[in-house]
């Protein structure tokens, strides 16, 4: 392994934030822990004039390779970064975890975030901003992005996040069956779709030409899924929602409904089943029993694997403008008990390093968020990466707001009112049941918000 | 015998300190010789900083407004008491929880004493039996609940295969709401029936087998016997496995949050998911702590009725 070993201790014995000891008030394991970390004894650089950067990440199974690759790749470019990688499981408790290191002042150097999450964290104190010049310096600036993505990682005129990737929710195809269905033009691109109209009878036609069952999605027991098809789609209509605080939200009743009367439509029971879940639709449609699937392009090294003429395209502009309900990767500085200068430098070395080496992370399937890379002639040469690459220059993200994000309990939440409509008492009912859970989280304060 | 070199093993009926060891600590050995203070304390330590200091931490955190991330902290008296108790969703997963608890409960008591008392009549191959109803409680959570997620998909699990082949339509076992909260019972059942069962099956051993005698003496046939002799004798561990099998299940929690995660809907979400989801995704530490507390009284309330009754009985 290129790496050097991992430290098995990184405890810094600095001394902890104030308000670190009102939360170890409650978790007396925790604060034994710290009590025994805290007479540990401070490491300092370490030999030779390498500086640690340690580095925390969600990314596992093949994202997790990728990282590795990239890694390595750093490595070979930084030799003085001495990066320790530590791959947390993905799930809502990521961010918990993140959001108790952060305040227990023994956070790693850096670590990756849902651009989706910023809001909840940038304005609670748990990140440090990143030094544009320093950014800079290692070869990194705002133009390199789409103005979108990187705006989102800016908080009150201080970039808190360096975007990695756009991960878009995409539809995969079985161009066999796309084609017998009569859906691919003449460049082989997916036609057709662009309209509710069209959607419903391609699904239609996906069924017959394929293994039964047109489009695959799953969502039943997800955390996130209802809501990003859902939200996407909104998006798509031109509506928009308003989240002030304190309530109540302003939905777009009428484009609601819109989206959700199509959604019914589309998984009627008959062509597209109504209640799927994720593993389930996705194992539909790799064994060939459906013909599209609705998903994030994370899926594709999975699917690649699993269906031999596989096809991928942006989501189908079905309303009014284009739009593919995604996140993004980013890289983040949690706040640390005792930052250091050095430190910091590195830590702004990796992660420029590891956006200039995205390429990699492309072949994983997701956009590239630094268009010198996305605009490469290597990445453009990827199949079918580069089919959906457009859904990066129109990314839907999430509203902005503090209980928003991926693995968030609003996700779960607002998801469940795609069920109501499927499977529960239809669209209408939907609609109130969406709108009745956004004024309940409107209406919330934010329990982090307040240092 | 002593393995250190050099102290020669020395007659310790007196409890005398060692020689050599300084004043003061010699006086607190000899005090402390008849005491048993000594002994308890690596216990106490423990059980103070793990479980009393938390409880009482916990407690004061559920009259605060702090939030996992350190924000917040002020005092804000019963207010979070008074928003769990007006929360739609503390009581429709307070409901989920009792229902569950009845729904294990009666299966885990009557299935357990079922198979207790086949094995104990005879069966042969008793060790065969012993080990495959007890072998499942062994199971890691993680692993049953793997397990049974491919029983239960829906197009191709073995179940829903299975109710194919007699021309039955498959169910949507974790997915449909009126069917989610059973299957999780299922898949409980099956993993800690075994537990209850070794109760049984050690109680049924240790009835003496001269009441069966007497009784066979009086004419009494099996059936006679097991409703006479067996069931009261059993009396007293049936309480026990009943006591321990509501607060296991009314702590439910890990096959849930694996299974199906609370949903579909709210179907299967239980108060301490909820609690979690409240404390630890939603950062509101003070009132997940709430609902805690009253679940706490919940609980301690259903165990002092048990011991009410138990003592009512005796008495």
């Amino acid at each position: 392994m290129p790496h050097p070993p991992h430290r098995a201790d990184p405890q810094t014995g600095s001394p902890p934030l104030l308000s670190r000891r009102r939360l170890l008030l409650g978790t007396g394991a925790l604060a034994l822990g710290s009590a025994l970390g805290a007479s540990g004894c401070a490491p300092g650089p370490g030999p030779g004039s390498t500086t640690e950067v340690r580095f925390w990440s969600l990314f596992q199974g093949g994202d997790g390779a990728r990282v590795e690759t990239m890694l390595d790749a750093v490595h070979a470019q930084a030799p003085h970064l001495r990066v320790t990688p530590s791959t947390l499981a993905w799930g809502p408790p990521y961010y918990t975890k993140l959001a108790v290191a952060s305040v227990g002042g023994r956070a790693p150097e850096t670590a990756v975030l849902h651009l989706s999450r910023l809001p909840g964290y940038a304005p609670g104190g748990l990140l440090e901003p990143f030094d544009p010049d320093l950014l800079a310096e290692f070869g990194v600036t705002a133009e390199d992005f789409v103005p979108g993505l990187w705006e989102r990682g800016v908080h009150d005129g201080d970039v808190y996040a360096v975007p990695l990737d756009t991960h878009p929710v995409i539809v995969f195809y079985d161009t066999g069956a796309a084609d017998r269905a009569g859906l691919l033009d003449g460049d082989g691109r997916l036609t057709g779709m662009d309209s509710p109209e069209g959607f419903l009878q391609a699904s239609r036609a996906l069924a017959e030409a394929g293994g039964g069952s047109g489009v695959s999605f799953g969502h039943v027991n997800d955390d996130s899924q209802g809501w990003r098809l859902f939200w996407m789609l909104y998006n798509q209509t031109g509506a928009s929602l308003d989240l002030p605080e304190g309530g109540p939200a302003g939905l777009d009743r009428d484009a609601a409904l819109r989206v959700y009367a199509f959604l019914a439509d589309l998984f009627d029971g008959r062509t597209s089943e109504p209640d799927l879940t994720y593993p389930t639709a996705l194992a539909a449609f790799a064994s060939g029993r459906s013909a599209m699937l609705i998903c994030g392009e994370w899926e594709l090294p999975y699917l690649l694997e699993h269906v031999e003429d596989l096809g991928a395209a942006p989501f189908p502009t079905v309303f009014d403008r284009p739009g593919g309900y995604a996140d993004s990767h980013a890289f983040v500085l949690p706040r640390q008990g005792d930052p250091g200068p050095e430190r910091t430098r590195a830590a702004h070395e990796f992660v420029a390093l590891m956006v200039r080496n995205s390429l990699t992370w492309g072949e994983a399937g997701h956009i590239p968020a630094y268009s010198p890379v996305a605009r490469s002639s290597e990445y453009l040469a990827l199949k079918p990466q580069a089919d959906y690459a457009a859904a990066g220059e129109t990314p839907v993200l999430d509203p902005e707001a503090w209980f928003a994000g991926a693995g968030s309990q609003f996700h779960s939440d607002v998801s469940e009112a795609l069920r109501t409509a499927l499977s529960g008492d239809g669209p209408e009912a939907a609609v109130e049941h969406l709108e009745r859970t956004l004024d309940s989280w409107a209406a919330r304060t934010n329990p982090g918000g307040a240092r | 015998m002593s393995a250190q070199a050099g102290a020669p093993a020395r007659p310790r009926a007196e409890g005398g300190p060692p020689p050599g060891l300084p004043g003061a600590v010699r006086r607190l050995w000899r005090r402390s010789a008849d005491s048993p203070a000594p002994f308890l304390l690596p216990f106490l330590l423990v059980y103070t900083l793990f479980l009393v200091w938390p409880l009482l931490s916990g407690l004061w955190m559920s009259f605060t407004d702090i939030a996992l991330n350190g924000a917040g902290g002020a005092f804000v008296g019963a207010e979070n008491y008074a928003e769990a108790l007006g929360d739609p969703l503390v009581w429709r997963t307070l409901g989920n929880t009792v229902l569950f608890t009845l729904l294990t409960t009666v299966p885990l008591v009557v299935i357990a004493l079922a198979m207790a008392v086949l094995v104990q009549t005879g069966l042969p191959g008793q060790w065969l039996w012993r080990l495959s109803f007890f072998l499942p409680f062994l199971l890691p959570v993680a692993t049953v609940v793997l397990v049974w997620n491919f029983l239960y998909v829906e197009d191709f699990g073995l179940l829903n295969q299975a109710l194919g082949l007699f021309g039955a339509e498959g169910l949507g076992w974790l997915t449909d709401e009126s069917t989610a909260m059973w299957s999780v019972v299922l898949t409980t059942v099956w993993w800690t029936v075994g537990f209850n069962f070794l109760l049984y099956l050690a109680a049924l051993q240790s009835i003496p087998g001269r009441l069966y005698e007497a009784a066979a003496l009086d004419g009494a046939g099996a059936w006679a016997r097991l409703r006479h002799v067996t069931l009261p004798q059993l009396r007293g561990t049936t309480a026990v496995v009943l006591l321990l099998q509501v607060l296991a299940s009314l702590k439910v929690f890990d096959q849930i949050y694996l299974l199906t995660g609370g949903g579909p809907g709210e179907a299967t979400r239980s108060l301490l998911l909820y609690i979690y989801d409240v404390g630890f995704t939603g950062y509101r530490f003070g009132y997940g702590a709430a609902v805690s507390y009253l679940f706490l009284a919940l609980v301690l309330g259903v165990a002092a009725l048990q011991l009410w009754i138990s003592a009512r009985r005796k008495g």
